[in-house]
């Protein structure tokens, strides 16, 4: 456990915003270790036009709330270019527990009514840091939301159920919603905005604690061997198990091969003869 | 000076490493700068061959080579004649250019274009990515005050706009500054970047370390005029072509199957040997040099590097980068000079030609302004190689009992032998002369 | 190690069965219609505590549950939209770490997808721990000489409710869309990737598809992109489909994805990857560009090798 030596300033802190989103600055799948590429995930950007459109329909402002490296003040110098008013930055190092990380935003906006998350961030991906959150703020939540209508001062929010299912909830504040990607379009920063933007002032929090997550032991993803009811048949399942069973060695029991594309879509064709899908 | 009505001094459009230089000079003297790039970090869209040849930051970034993204110092450099069976290949080393100042490094662009950048950022310089600029602004007399972009609210203005877009410049064509632009001044260039581990590179190269390899190949580009390249980074190598786009489309060949020639040849074959292909990329290359050269400034605004055609792409040469910086920089420095004498008007920018004139900028060009056609002549590209490489083997070949010819008899037969008229050749020989010479 | 699993109505979530078995047969399971879900459980529970809570709250249901879980060191919940509602918030009122999105989870040792799928972390609990187990990825085989399981109603759970358990009101639960049943139900479906590069791969799937009589899909990749709508989506977080054959282009197989994914007699994946999870699955894996070999299936099938 790490402790920093930042000090608590809860009320001369606490922001004007009634509306919060929280936007955590991830890397690119495709380039995890380039900063360059790293910036706000698509779920998050959704999470951030929801609080700006609810913020304006309140007349009120939105605050953008990010935990991280210094780096990640970037993500919220294009949160204030889109129109958000403040910036916190809570500045660590390293992973945390969801639970310090919703602590941390907890500490940095407590009077907050709405706040909006992405539903699971990229690098980490377990979306409980809003669940978190909705605890530490005794707040509503509303998790893996699709559509939203706003009604009155609440709004009701399409949650997903497995299935297929799709859950209505009504949510009032205060309230923690998180939101799946592409749910919403975020709108392109203006260009004066983001000028502006650049030398706008963002706050730092520095949180009482912060506690480092678990070390972990690394390695390439391989499914885990499956426990099958039906009567185990030639199928990929199958090759599954056999894939985790025989330890770290990979080796694919259906045919690899490498084509050009014209070989390819062939080759698609003769196995969907073969196998009488065509 | 009077207070200025526009949003900035200077807009730079562009952030390659002409737009870095052009941005790192009027930032440091203490301009207003705002560099506007479309990709999402500079340098993020940008290919090229591989090799900068940066001395010219010696004046903008002391000891750059501490600090600058560099792959591998060039220490080694070859030239290759190919015909289909043969190679010959002129060689030489050099164990000074593997220490400061250095000659030339392999790069990654990204890597490079965005360290460059980061410096004309550092020197106060605004970088605005994920921004296109979709149009120039002008006054009633038609002086350039500021650009569009595809943002909301997307309109800037300065004293001097900046024009570093690259090759096909838009923003220089849309200011009337090119005459003629036609697909035979440009040259497609392709590249593949094939990954293989290090020692596996420095072993079939032939270096250590850091040391680095550019080879320049001619003859390697089947019925397409063209030069291919090979590259060494640390932990892959680019092989590229560039190749006449008037005959790409006469021939019918993609470019695809020439670089996968190439990579068949008996010479290179065993150099990119189970190298897995991390990237293919294209890009046009302005190839024309002086010839297609646009007028360099307007009222309001200077066009620099590839955006004006000062790239070098002479068959052995492949130059664009440094060019591209010092034009930048000579762009940046006519800036702060007549925003401080108040005087941005086609006159008030008139210095840059001159510097670009003075310098090596002009100079090489100048002096090589033959050196693409030749290299991409005919005879250069499909005659020969096959008479060079003929002549070669015939000296070195023992062929005992037999005596061994003279080498003058060689020549004259291999020449005949190739359909070479004694008058082209002196004249070639006499234009590559003057140009390489 | 034991279970916790949200019931609605009786119905069983996503991952409900698998987390009990993960946990050896015990279980916490909480909701309404809880008997039927027994039933569910035949042959995978041995030990159930039942906890009869009505409509799904994650506030109110978790400091109800807190004092009866106090004691057990470590608990595992479903992946579940609802489990995932569920367990960040136990953690919080118990004061333990979450280990969320498991492939496996003992008392030693969790292992736990990260990085969209890309990697598996493994950690060694320090402390009482709750965790969630990602749906789909260990399966349940059921033990057909298990007796019914061992079955106490736990009635004792705290009335009032603190305000700071604030929860959403359920307004209306929806049945599955057609438009989605269309997808899950589909014997064929073909399912597009990152490995796409451009939003027309979409379109052009949807052509092939229709030529193979298949219906689309997509990774969340794509949904994310807004390039199909989240209803096309395959996953734990989206569909759960079981067709006779997927064909993957430029999917790279993360586990969310798969584990939505059923079990499929034939398998085809085109990657440039040879080494993706998905490529391992496939019973044919060709290494080609996806959106090159789309271009010429499309112009084959078209040429009418139907
Ligand atoms: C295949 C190939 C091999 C080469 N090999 C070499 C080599 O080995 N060594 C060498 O020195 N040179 C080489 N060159 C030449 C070299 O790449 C160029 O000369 C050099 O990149 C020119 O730099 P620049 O800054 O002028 O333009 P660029 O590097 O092209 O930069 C232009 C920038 O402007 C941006 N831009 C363009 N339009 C807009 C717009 N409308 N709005 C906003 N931003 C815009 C682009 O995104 C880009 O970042 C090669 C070129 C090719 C194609
Ligand atoms: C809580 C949670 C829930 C999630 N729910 C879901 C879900 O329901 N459904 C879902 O799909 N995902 C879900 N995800 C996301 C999931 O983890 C993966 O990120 C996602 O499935 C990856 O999608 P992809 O395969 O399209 O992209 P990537 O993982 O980026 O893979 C792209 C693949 O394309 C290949 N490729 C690239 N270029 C080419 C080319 N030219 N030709 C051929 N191949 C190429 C690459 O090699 C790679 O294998 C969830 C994640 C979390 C954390
Ligand atoms: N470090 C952070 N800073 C700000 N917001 C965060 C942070 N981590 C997570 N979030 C928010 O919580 C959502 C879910 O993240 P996670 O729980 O990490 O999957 C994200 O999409 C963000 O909106």
């Amino acid at each position: 456990m790490v402790s920093s030596s930042g000090v608590r300033e809860r009320h001369d802190m606490s922001l004007p915003s009634d509306v919060v989103a929280c936007l955590k600055w991830v890397s690119h799948p495709g380039e995890p270790h380039d900063e360059r590429f790293a910036g706000i995930s698509p779920a998050d950007r959704s999470a951030l036009e929801f609080a700006l459109v609810q913020a304006a329909a309140l007349g009120t402002t939105v605050t953008a709330v990010t935990v991280g490296p210094p780096a990640a003040e970037k993500v919220l110098r294009e949160a204030l270019a889109c129109g958000a008013t403040h910036a916190v930055h809570v500045p660590v190092h390293g992973a945390m527990h969801s639970a310090h990380v919703a602590d941390a935003i907890a500490e940095a906006v407590p009077d907050a009514r709405w706040v909006w998350c992405g539903d699971y961030s990229l690098d980490r991906g377990t979306g409980s840091v809003p669940a978190f959150l909705a605890a530490r703020l005794g707040a509503q939540q509303a998790l893996g939301i699709i559509a939203v209508h706003w009604q009155g001062d609440g709004l009701v929010a399409t949650r997903r159920l497995d299935g297929g299912r799709r859950e209505l909830l009504g949510v009032s504040p205060p309230a923690v919603v998180s939101v799946e990607g592409a749910t919403a379009h975020l709108r392109r920063a203006g260009l004066s905005a983001l000028r502006t933007a650049a030398h706008a002032e963002v706050r730092t929090v520095h949180p009482a604690a912060t506690a480092h997550a678990d070390d972990a032991v690394v390695r390439a993803y391989r499914p885990r061997a499956r426990a099958l009811a039906a009567p185990v048949g030639d199928t990929p399942l199958d090759r599954l198990r056999a894939l985790t069973d025989s330890g770290a060695a990979v080796a694919a029991r259906g045919d690899t091969v490498t084509l050009e594309p014209a070989a390819a879509a062939a080759r698609i064709a003769a196995a969907l003869h073969e196998w009488g899908y065509l | 000076m009077s207070a200025s009505t526009t949003d900035v001094d200077v807009i730079v459009v562009g952030g390659g490493p002409a737009g870095a230089c052009a941005a790192l000079v009027a930032a440091r003297a203490g301009l207003s700068v705002v560099l506007l790039e479309r990709g999402p970090f500079p340098g993020s869209k940008n290919m090229y061959g591989g090799v900068v040849y940066p001395r010219i930051l010696d004046q903008l970034i002391p000891e750059w080579w501490l600090e600058a993204p560099v792959q591998r110092w060039v220490t080694r450099r070859s030239t290759m004649l190919l015909t289909d069976t043969q190679a010959l290949t002129v060689d030489f080393r050099s164990e000074a250019w593997g220490k400061p100042p250095h000659n030339g490094a392999t790069a990654y662009r990204p890597d490079f274009d965005h360290w460059l950048a980061g410096h004309a950022e550092a020197a106060g310089a605004q970088i605005i990515t994920s921004t296109t600029v979709t149009g120039l602004i002008r006054d009633a007399q038609g002086a350039v005050i500021g650009v569009r972009t595809d943002r909301p609210d997307g309109d800037l203005t300065a004293r001097v706009v900046i024009a570093c877009d690259g090759v096909n410049s838009f923003l220089a064509k849309e200011a009337g500054l090119y005459e003629h632009t036609d697909a035979k001044h440009f040259t497609l260039g392709v590249k593949e970047t094939l990954a293989l581990p290090k020692e596996v590179i420095d072993e079939r190269f032939g270096v250590r370390g850091r040391d680095g390899v550019d080879i320049e190949i001619i003859g390697a580009t089947g019925g397409v005029n063209g030069g291919g390249f090979i590259y060494t980074n640390l932990e892959t190598i680019a092989v590229g072509v560039v190749l006449k786009i008037t005959k790409l489309g006469a021939q019918q060949q993609r470019p695809e199957q020439i670089i996968a020639a190439l990579k068949q040849h008996p010479a290179i074959a065993p150099l990119v040997q189970d190298g897995e292909l991390k990237e293919y990329s294209a890009h046009l290359i302005p190839e024309a040099g002086l010839k297609m050269m646009p007028k360099m400034t307007t009222a309001g605004m200077l066009v620099a590097g590839d955006a004006a055609a000062l790239c070098l792409a002479a068959g052995i040469w492949l130059e664009g980068v440094n060019f591209a910086m010092a034009s930048g920089m000579y762009a940046g420095e006519t800036a702060v000079e007549a925003i401080a004498g108040g005087d941005t008007t086609a006159t008030g920018l008139a210095d840059y030609q001159r510097r670009l004139s003075d310098t090596f900028v002009l100079k090489d060009h100048r002096k090589l302004r033959r050196a693409p056609e030749l290299v991409l002549s005919d005879r250069v590209q499909h005659l020969y190689p096959t008479m060079v490489a003929n002549v070669v083997e015939r000296m070195f070949r023992v062929d005992n009992p037999n005596p061994k010819p003279g080498v003058r008899r060689i020549l004259a037969q291999e020449r005949k032998r190739a359909g070479v008229r004694r008058r082209d050749l002196l004249r070639d020989g006499w234009t590559g002369f003057r140009s390489f010479g | 190690m034991i279970a916790v699993v949200v019931v609605r109505d009786g119905q069983l979530p996503a991952g409900g069965a698998e987390a009990v078995a993960e946990c050896h047969g015990r279980a916490v399971l909480v909701g309404s219609g809880l008997a039927a879900a027994i039933d569910e459980l035949q042959g995978v529970a041995i030990d159930v505590v039942t906890v009869e809570l009505g409509a799904f709250q994650p506030a109110a249901w978790a400091a109800r549950l807190a004092p009866l879980l106090a004691a057990e060191p470590a608990i595992v919940l479903p992946g579940s939209p609802d489990g995932r509602d569920l367990a960040p918030r136990l953690a919080a009122l118990l004061h333990r770490p979450l280990h969320a999105g498991a492939t496996e989870v003992g008392s030693q040792r969790i292992d736990l997808a990260r990085n969209g799928g890309r990697e598996l972390h493994t950690v060694t609990p320090s402390e009482h721990f709750v965790a969630t187990l990602q749906p789909g990825v260990r399966g349940v085989a059921p033990e057909p000489t298990l007796g019914a399981p061992a079955v106490r109603a736990h009635h004792d759970v705290p009335a009032a409710v603190h305000h700071h358990d604030r929860d959403a009101t359920v307004l209306e639960v929806q049945p599955p869309d057609p438009a989605t049943i269309d997808l899950s139900e589909a014997p064929r479906i073909v399912g597009g990737g990152a490995g796409l590069d451009g939003r027309e791969r979409i379109a052009q799937l949807d052509r092939v598809a229709t030529q193979l009589g298949a219906s689309t899909g997509a990774t969340r990749v794509i949904t994310d992109r807004g390039w199909v709508p989240h209803e096309r989506q395959i996953g734990t977080t989206g569909v759960v489909v079981n067709p006779q054959l997927y064909l993957a282009f430029g999917v790279s197989g993360a586990v969310q994805h798969t584990s939505g994914l059923g079990n499929p007699d034939h398998i085809i994946s085109v990657n440039t990857d040879q080494h993706c999870p998905m490529m391992q699955l496939a019973d044919l894996a060709i290494v080609a560009d996806a959106n090159e070999t789309l271009d010429a299936l499309e112009a084959l099938l078209a040429g009418g090798a139907t």
